[in-house]
């Protein structure tokens, strides 16, 4: 049948859960592709067989009209699916950018390259505006409480300086930091924030 | 000379120059902004001369706890500030994010429309181009070169549709809650053509479709939560 193809690349992205993404379905994905292009060659066939037969294809009523109609929106329709498809996982990579910086290889395997390639461009595109504005957006993500957190180191960091004191931040540290301090490195996934 | 109403007006004036006051307190429009800006469907107006302010009173505040800290006053007072600042800063914050992943969201939609392009800033412009070409780059090598050439734009489904219907758009005729500081008088909420004016009180919570208040959003008379 046509178009369920690309109903199931659809369905596919729909039933994962909101914000996550699933691997790229790269094969489902260049199927519908060759669908769309199997539409086309009937439909051209079709166009020049009635320009052949010298009906035109605006009055004519006949089966080859509906055929090469029937073609050319099953080709809207896969062309939708597709385009759904990409953008709305674009969109959930746009919403990690904000997150995650760069991204975990966990999440890397699951893209395509044109996929990953776009992550890395609007990464620099958010970070562009950053350093325009000179304000660091990455930051305070949710509404402060205190402004200082208790905070778990989780790798060897080193000596740093932060804004208001020089830290030791050796794996397994419990430490109080500054929040805007310790959500940098937080999003890395070198530190965590204990809660009581 | 009636004692009476004098004293009630001057009341009345009391009042009304604290809610001036309290309105132009920039912390509270700062506030206001971002939470118009969280609730509105749409991008509104970049407010240009309330973020420029507010960033230099961050500066002033930052450079005032330096001061304390350097002269060694009460830790207290330091806490204080800095928290007051924290918060600032916050909400400056998320307001421009708030508004980048607006356009981030709307981009084709909003570089589309002159009114709604007025509307960034010079920086958000900037951002929303760039981010218009990174999306159509993907576009382009995940799904478009390889479609047939009649079908391979990114806003139209093919070349025989007349305008562009692939371009994502804002719901203007959501619901949203507002709130109104004075009273605005009788409004007529809906098109449907049958005469119902609503009063909005002031102070109360209402929710109303955004479509039918967007104009009185864009004015400041009536604020979304």
């Amino acid at each position: 049948m046509y178009g369920k193809k690309a109903c199931e690349l659809v369905k596919e992205f729909s039933s994962s859960e909101s914000g996550q993404l699933s691997a790229f379905n790269t094969n489902l994905f260049a199927q519908v592709n060759e669908e769309c292009n199997f539409h086309f060659h009937q439909l051209q066939s079709l166009l020049s067989k009635m320009q052949e037969e010298g009906s035109d294809n605006q009055t004519a009523r006949n089966a080859d009209h509906f055929g090469a109609l029937i073609h050319h929106l099953s080709l809207v329709r896969n062309k939708r699916c597709l385009m759904a498809y990409v953008y709305n996982r674009a969109e959930v990579l746009r919403s990690l950018c904000w997150m995650v910086d760069p991204l975990p290889e966990e999440i890397q395997e699951k893209l395509s390259s044109s996929e990953k390639e776009y992550s890395k461009n609007h990464s620099a595109t958010i970070k562009s505006y950053q350093s325009e504005t000179d304000l660091d957006l990455a930051v305070d993500m949710v509404p402060p409480k205190d402004p200082y957190i208790k905070v778990r180191v989780l790798d060897d960091i080193g000596s740093v300086a932060l804004s208001d004191q020089i830290a030791n931040l050796a794996r397994h540290a419990i430490l109080f930091l500054r929040r805007t301090d310790a959500e940098t490195y937080i999003s890395q996934g070198l530190m965590e924030e204990l809660t009581d | 000379m009636d004692s009476g109403t004098w004293d009630g007006s001057a009341a009345a004036a009391v009042t009304d120059d604290y809610d001036f006051l309290s309105s132009t307190n920039d912390a509270e429009l700062l506030k206001r902004a971002w939470r118009t800006e969280k609730a509105a469907p749409e991008i509104l107006q970049f407010e240009a001369g309330l973020v420029d302010r507010s960033r230099e009173q961050i500066q002033l505040v930052e450079e005032t706890l330096e001061e304390l800290m350097t002269s060694g006053s009460d830790p207290l007072t330091v806490s204080l500030n800095q928290m007051d600042m924290d918060r600032t800063l916050f909400l400056l914050r998320s307001y421009l994010r708030t508004r980048l992943q607006k356009i981030e969201k709307y981009m084709v939609h909003i570089h589309k429309n002159t009114e709604l392009w007025n509307r960034l800033s010079e920086q958000e412009q900037k951002f929303a181009k760039r981010c218009i070409e990174d999306l159509e780059e993907h576009f382009e090598k995940s799904v478009l070169s390889k479609l047939p050439d009649r079908y391979k734009s990114s806003v139209k489904q093919s070349v025989i549709s007349e305008e562009d219907d692939m371009v994502p758009e804002p719901q203007l005729d959501t619901y949203v809650i507002c709130r109104t500081k004075r009273s605005l008088g009788a409004l007529q909420l809906d098109n449907s053509g049958i005469e119902d004016p609503v009063d909005l009180d002031p102070g109360d919570l209402y929710a109303v479709r955004y479509k039918s208040i967007k104009s009185l959003v864009y004015s400041g008379q009536v604020e979304l939560v």
